[in-house]
């Protein structure tokens, strides 16, 4: 029978790959310790831990069972009954997600009992499902559809009328359509333990079992997007991508998120040069399958204010297109004419690696040392010499290894959303005691609020604050400075406060060499590589010294405005978005925006990862890259790199952990940079820790892109004034 | 020795050089010399150069190295693979004074 050829293929496979790999290991492979589970999958043996469930060990033995409820992320419910299997001798079947193994069963994943009770399922489940494949969004992607093709009956015995549920309006990101709900629960599910938020939930019992917000409003989670991966029929579904494309017709290209810090991995689904959806990518270490709703739904701000032609400033100061030769001569004569610190450049937060290296060469060659980045790092004490003193040095997947974790002035729920997810992670099942210093805000986990002064900085390090005693217990404790707290004035003396507590708690845990206790939580994707290329943090030098020409680098942070810079300065602006930087520019230089480039970037961990090329950038806009080199020729310092090999052969001179690309290089002198943090002279101000973005209004329009989109402009008009104020076409 | 070389250094690394850039490996034997040259030196060479760039870039298997950066882009490299503190230090010494 063609379900069980199709079934066992896989399994021999597996099997087959398994038993090479076990006589490669060792010949004679060891029995396992004694306390593990032999049982059977039709027949095969396996050894499992106790208290595997049935699912599982099948799993283990190559086979996949129907399901729909059962996530491996999520609590198993066990109320789909599509995982029923049969075990032998026993009088009925049992729910393999639930159902833990016991010594010696025989699991019958293929017999005439199981399918049975699959049909039976799916024909239970099919009774009240509405049968509009052809204009669900969920169409080719959707799990009831695929086991509906196995395990469904070619005709129906259901000849009473199909159940009908009112949909519900959970804000501008998710569609409902809550007919097709097979009340699986895994929505309710995620938000509870993943989002940590309690906005759905079930109403009703039996046929009359609803999944809804109980009075109807937003679903406010910042990582709201993914119930939409995790419903595994259509009734959560894109807003914005209802109806435009199919999965089917769309190309997948797998890439990088450069919104936040994290680098969470995406793919990018295109369609005839545009980008239709952003969807997540699995990757343990730093996302895990979940993306943020930024990183998901903000893909309607690369098609919006788009710079897609060269462009110059006529007498009347008013930006006219021009061609790109005319451009680039002018940037180069203006090149030309200066050196040292005349030109300067900033760099902003969406910068890739390739661009960064590529201008500073320039500037260097013009002997210029003024490359700043937006975003401000203290440069008193080691600065951006070693990298431990910059970078999250524990790793997002280390906080799962955590016992005490003390967050000065961030909120990562917002500015990391899938860091915290994972502080959540290991809140909910670690037991990871949390502890803030900064203004409080709701993090979607308990925590002990020390208080918002820079006062209590100072008694946490000097050790007269009372929860000193707390963190000279912690066996593994992990300090986390946002990058907002480092961008103020005291910005040096909140580093060297937070080194010291962190260099004290390590002291006291007695933790091994290679734990990490110091870190900081970056909030913009440029800045770790834009450090390890040696730009400096912050826009002092470009203040104390004005340049005639400076270069703005994708800055749209507004740091340096007209009238810091002397009359008839040029300013070049290039980037992707006609944003905060573009209007002051003289020149404007489109450039590519991530989805459109090959291009590195690394997170916060240190960790290097490359975008590709999903489309092509928009109208007469270019690789970032590419369009300096063009200027390097033209003002006669040609750079001697012209591929993207060369390039990244260049960023290795520079900096040789910028192309090791998914990897990331351990950085270490922590004592070294204590030293030198202790000998900076700056006394804490008294202004209270209070991170940018404290509510979740805050949250969706944080750079060019985002501030681009019309979808997070809907998510804030929705946050401050209710789902039902956004108005939606009437057709979905 | 090395200790000496960084005192005669003083704070004059920014006489010639723009950037200096350490290339290292966190564990390798052959970097093991550089690795002590920076936890013995490095404190007292940036609090005499407190505004100078000595990035120390640590990356697993790549050759320890110094880079030295001149005015007007112009970049020198030498290789301190399998040399010690003291040599490391020598090394850096010859870039630094040296103007290309």
């Amino acid at each position: 029978d063609l379900t069980a050829i199709m079934l066992r293929l896989p399994t021999v496979g597996r099997a087959l790959a398994g038993a090479a790999k076990g006589s490669l290991a060792s010949p004679n492979p060891v029995r396992a310790a004694s306390n593990m589970v032999e049982v059977f999958v039709d027949g095969k043996p396996v050894e499992v831990l106790p208290g595997t469930t049935v699912l599982q060990a099948c799993e283990k033995a190559g086979i996949q069972i129907p399901r729909f409820c059962y996530h491996e992320r999520l609590s198993v419910a066990g109320n789909c009954r599509m995982c029923l299997v049969e075990i032998e001798k026993a009088p009925k079947p049992v729910a393999a997600c639930a159902m833990p193994v016991m010594k010696g069963w025989n699991i019958l994943t293929n017999s005439e009992k199981t399918r049975k009770a699959r049909e039976g399922v799916m024909e239970f489940l099919l009774a009240n499902h509405p049968l509009d494949c052809p204009i669900c969004d969920q169409g080719g992607e959707c799990d009831l559809q695929d086991q509906s093709m196995q395990f469904g009956s070619d005709r129906s015995r259901f000849s009473e009328g199909k159940r009908a549920v009112e949909d519900k309006n959970i804000g501008p990101l998710i569609k409902t359509i809550m007919t097709r709900c097979i009340q699986c629960t895994r929505c309710v599910r995620f938000a509870s333990e993943i989002a940590g938020v309690e906005d759905l939930g079930t109403t009703g019992r039996g046929n009359n079992l609803q999944i809804g917000t109980y009075v109807e409003k937003m679903f406010m989670s910042e990582l709201s997007g993914n119930v939409i991966d995790v419903c595994p029929v259509g009734a959560l579904t894109s807003k914005p991508y209802a109806f435009t494309a199919r999965p089917w017709e769309t190309r997948k290209t797998e890439s990088i998120d450069v919104l936040d810090a994290v680098g969470s991995n995406i793919v990018v689904s295109t369609r005839g040069g545009e980008v239709m959806r952003v969807m997540p990518r699995l990757n343990e270490d730093v996302n895990e399958e979940w993306i943020s709703d930024k990183t998901r739904f903000a893909y309607d701000g690369l098609k919006r204010q788009r710079l897609t032609q060269p462009m110059v400033k006529d007498e009347s100061g008013q930006l006219t297109p021009t061609t790109w030769e005319d451009a680039l001569t002018r940037v180069a004569g203006a090149l030309q004419s200066v050196q040292g610190n005349d030109v300067a450049a900033i760099a902003g937060g969406m910068a890739d690696a390739e661009a960064l290296v590529a201008l500073k060469d320039v500037l260097n060659r013009l002997n210029s040392e003024n490359l700043c980045t937006e975003e401000v790092f203290p440069t008193a004490g080691a600065g951006s010499d070693l990298r431990s003193n910059y970078l999250l040095n524990s790793r997002i997947a280390g906080i799962e290894e955590c016992d005490l974790l003390l967050l000065v002035g961030t909120n990562p729920r917002y500015e990391a959303p899938l860091f915290n997810a994972r502080i959540r992670k290991s809140w909910l099942h670690n037991e990871l005691q949390v502890a803030v210093v900064g203004h409080g805000v709701d993090l979607s986990y308990t925590y002990d609020h020390l208080g918002e002064e820079t006062s209590v900085l100072k008694e946490l390090a000097n050790g007269t604050h009372p929860f000193c005693q707390v963190l000279s217990a912690a066996k593994r404790p992990v300090v986390v400075v946002g990058s907002s707290a480092l961008q103020r004035d005291d910005g040096a003396a909140i580093l060297s406060a937070v080194s010291t507590i962190a260099q004290n708690a390590r002291a006291s845990s007695g933790v091994e060499d290679g734990w990490k206790v110091l870190n900081v939580l970056h909030r913009v994707a440029s800045q770790v590589a834009a450090l390890d290329l040696g730009y400096k943090a912050g826009v002092d030098a470009i203040r104390k010294n004005p340049p005639k020409v400076l270069f703005l680098l994708g800055a749209d942070a507004g740091c340096i405005s007209r009238a810091d810079l002397p009359q008839n300065s040029l300013i070049i602006y290039q980037g992707h978005h006609g944003d905060v930087g573009a209007p002051m520019a003289d020149i404007i230089l489109p450039g590519a925006a991530y989805t459109e480039k090959n291009a590195t970037y690394v997170n916060t961990e240190g960790r290097s990862q490359h975008t590709k090329v999903a489309v092509t950038a928009p109208g007469l806009a270019r690789e970032d890259w590419k369009v300096i080199r063009a200027i390097s020729e033209l003002a006669g310092v040609t750079l001697p790199y012209d591929s993207l090999e060369e390039v990244r052969a260049r960023l290795a001179e520079v900096s040789p952990n910028l192309v090791r690309y998914d990897d990331v290089e351990e950085a270490n002198y922590f004592r070294q940079a204590l030293e030198l943090a202790q000998t900076v002279n700056q006394d804490l101000l008294a202004a209270p820790l209070v991170p940018p973005q404290l509510s979740a209004k805050d949250f969706y329009m944080t750079d060019s892109i985002s501030r681009a989109s019309q979808t997070m402009a809907k998510c804030v008009k929705a946050v401050t004034e209710g789902a039902a104020a956004v108005e939606e076409p009437s057709v979905c | 020795m090395a200790a000496a070389v960084v005192r005669t250094l003083g704070s004059s690394l920014g006489k010639n050089l723009r950037e200096l850039r350490i290339h290292l490996c966190q564990t390798s034997v052959a970097s093991s010399g550089t690795r002590n040259f920076i936890e013995q030196n490095y404190v007292t060479l940036k609090k005499s150069n407190p505004d100078f760039p000595i990035l120390i870039r640590e990356c697993s298997g790549v050759q320890a190295r110094i880079w030295a950066r001149y005015d007007f882009g112009k970049e020198q490299s030498v290789s301190v693979e399998n040399m010690s503190a003291d040599q490391v230090a020598s090394a850096l010494q010859t870039l630094v004074q040296s103007k290309p």
